[in-house]
């Protein structure tokens, strides 16, 4: 009869101790490599592609075009020109938008009369495309960027009004019960609790309204404007110079990231609770 | 019908019993009708009369369903009754005594760290902020959580929660201290060791609590006397002079007291819970 042959297996404490931080960074550092190169292969198919003759450039444009146009309207001024128009009037209408918005459907709760009243107006409203308003708009305000930020602002609005009025209805009326126990006036109710409690809500309606007010920004500059990405974008498309339309397109996506990261970040400084877990 | 109240205690047997005996609360008939939106009425609570006196840990136990929460909101006056009349007596001016309560959840508000849910009541009350954070974080070491004072809530244990909820509500002296099932959310053995620590943490601080429970052992471990409930329309059935906790000075001896099973086994009775089919 042989021996059973035992196997032992050591785990030392604090061995793992450092394992989250250092693997956390390297898992973060072999999906950007995998990404890098995903999109280095793609770029150069293409470019293969075009000079094989498999890909038209002039339907697809090509990556070398695409670098050659960017250049020529870095150099020219005219990118940053039109990156800037664009940015600075969907910022402008997205922050008008989204904080009176918010502020107003934060103000909501103090009267549920008026907030039974307008509700079907708020649904219509939300309902309805904004880029639809675009062409009265823009009678109304010119081609300039000021027809622009309204656009955004109207996309822009009762999202954040209609989030944060649905935020001020899921507070625990516990809560409110316990301020009202503790001797807080209406006043107070608001501020400690009413207000406090639907930020969450709000932030994730800002999130959304980055993509609407871009929506509604780059909608109204096709439709007539002076400047901008999106007139770029459009007045390319026209001509058949899709090496243009390339470079806005790209340029649109980094400006949406751009937001998304700075929206996150001030989410991380307004909800500390929310990251404290 | 039973009589609404029985009232047990004789002058004797009141060593069990705190010695003063001005009534912080006094319920009389109280009765509470709701009614709905088609016309009709419902009678939640047909007759409550019920005396809690200074100092006095008293529980009210009903079987489920029995307008407990309805009581609850009628006893710390969120709600109006319809019928009969309730007293209450304490330092407050305004409204007679002042209510503290704690509940099954905590209510600690995420956005806020602990000492700043601890001071909510005191900032309420105007108090100045270096006064209040110099009496929170005094509450907070004598219960052991100091450490906590800059945490947010949700990195807590759900019993740490339920102390700094205590905290939260010893912290503004309220006159009554209204429970409602504070352990229920807890597992078994923080429960006890809860109940224990709060008992103790009320009688010195000699505060006037109120218990409302579905939990018969509980009710048994920790008070002074229960108040047992009819199931809906809620009347009370019978009250029961118990003191255990006070007379032997811990919740877990009055557990293992002769006295406390005789006692559950009464209760039991009285809540006349079906056990196979009929209670929901």
């Amino acid at each position: 009869m042989s021996d059973a042959q035992t196997f032992t297996h050591r785990i030392q404490a604090g061995s793992n101790k450092d394992i989250s931080e250092a693997s956390k960074r390297s898992v973060l550092l072999t999906d950007n490599l995998w990404r890098g190169a995903g999109i280095a292969l793609l770029v150069a198919l293409w470019q293969v592609g075009v000079s094989v003759g498999w890909i038209n450039p002039f339907l697809m444009g090509s990556p070398s075009g695409i670098a050659e146009e960017a250049l020529r309207l870095l150099q020219s001024g005219q990118l940053l020109d039109d990156t800037l128009a664009t940015v600075s009037a969907t910022i402008a209408g997205f922050l008008l938008g989204s904080v009176l918005g918010s502020i107003c459907g934060l103000l909501l709760w103090f009267s549920r009369t008026t907030a039974r009243i307008i509700d079907p107006f708020m649904v219509a409203l939300n309902g309805l495309p904004k880029i639809a308003l675009a062409p009265m708009i823009i009678i109304w305000f010119g081609s300039g960027m000021f027809s622009k930020i309204m656009l955004a602002f109207v996309a822009t609005f009762v999202v954040a009004l209609l989030s944060a009025y649905q935020g001020t209805h899921q507070i625990d009326g516990n809560m409110i019960n316990l301020m009202r126990s503790l001797g807080g006036s209406r006043r107070e109710v608001f501020t400690k609790v009413v207000a406090p409690a639907t930020l969450p809500w709000i932030i994730s309606a800002f999130r959304l309204n980055i993509g609407f007010a871009l929506i509604a920004e780059i909608g109204g500059e096709f439709i007539s404007s002076d400047r901008g990405l999106g007139r770029m974008i459009f007045v390319a498309g026209n001509l058949f110079n899709l090496n243009v339309v390339w470079v806005g397109v790209i340029v649109l996506m980094m400006v949406a990231i751009a937001l998304y990261v700075v929206v996150s970040k001030v989410e991380k400084r307004l909800l500390p609770w929310d990251h404290a877990r | 019908m039973n009589a609404p109240a029985v009232r047990a205690f004789s002058t004797e047997d009141l060593e069990s019993t705190p010695p003063s005996r001005e009534s912080v609360i006094s319920l009389q008939g109280v009765r509470k009708t709701f009614h709905s939106s088609d016309g009709g009425a419902v009678e939640v609570i047909r007759d409550i009369t019920l005396d809690i006196k200074k100092e006095e840990f008293v529980s009210i136990v009903g079987p489920s369903g029995c307008g407990k929460s309805t009581m609850f909101n009628i006893i710390s006056s969120l709600l109006e009754p319809t019928d009969g009349v309730i007293e209450l007596s304490g330092r407050d001016p305004h409204c007679g005594a002042r209510i503290g309560y704690m509940l099954q959840r905590d209510l600690l508000f995420p956005w806020r760290t602990i000492i700043d849910n601890v001071c909510l009541g005191l900032e309420v009350r105007g108090v100045s902020k270096s006064r209040r954070y110099e009496m929170a974080k005094d509450h907070l070491s004598r219960y052991g959580l100091a450490d906590f004072a800059d945490q947010y809530p949700g990195t807590l244990s759900g019993g740490m929660r339920q102390r700094v909820a205590l905290i939260r509500t010893l912290i503004t002296e309220p006159d009554l201290i209204l429970l409602d099932e504070p352990f229920s959310a807890l597992d078994y053995q923080t429960r006890l060791v809860l109940e224990e620590e709060i008992v103790s943490i009320l009688k010195e601080h000699k505060k006037t609590v109120v218990l409302i429970t579905h939990d018969i052992g509980e009710a048994i471990a920790m008070s002074d006397r229960v108040a047992v409930m009819t199931k809906r329309p809620t009347s009370v059935k019978k009250v029961y002079d118990v003191g255990l906790s006070r007379e032997l000075g811990s919740c877990l001896k009055a557990r293992s007291d002769v006295r406390y099973q005789t006692l559950f086994d009464q209760i039991w009775e009285d809540l006349d819970i079906q056990v196979a089919g009929g209670a929901a």
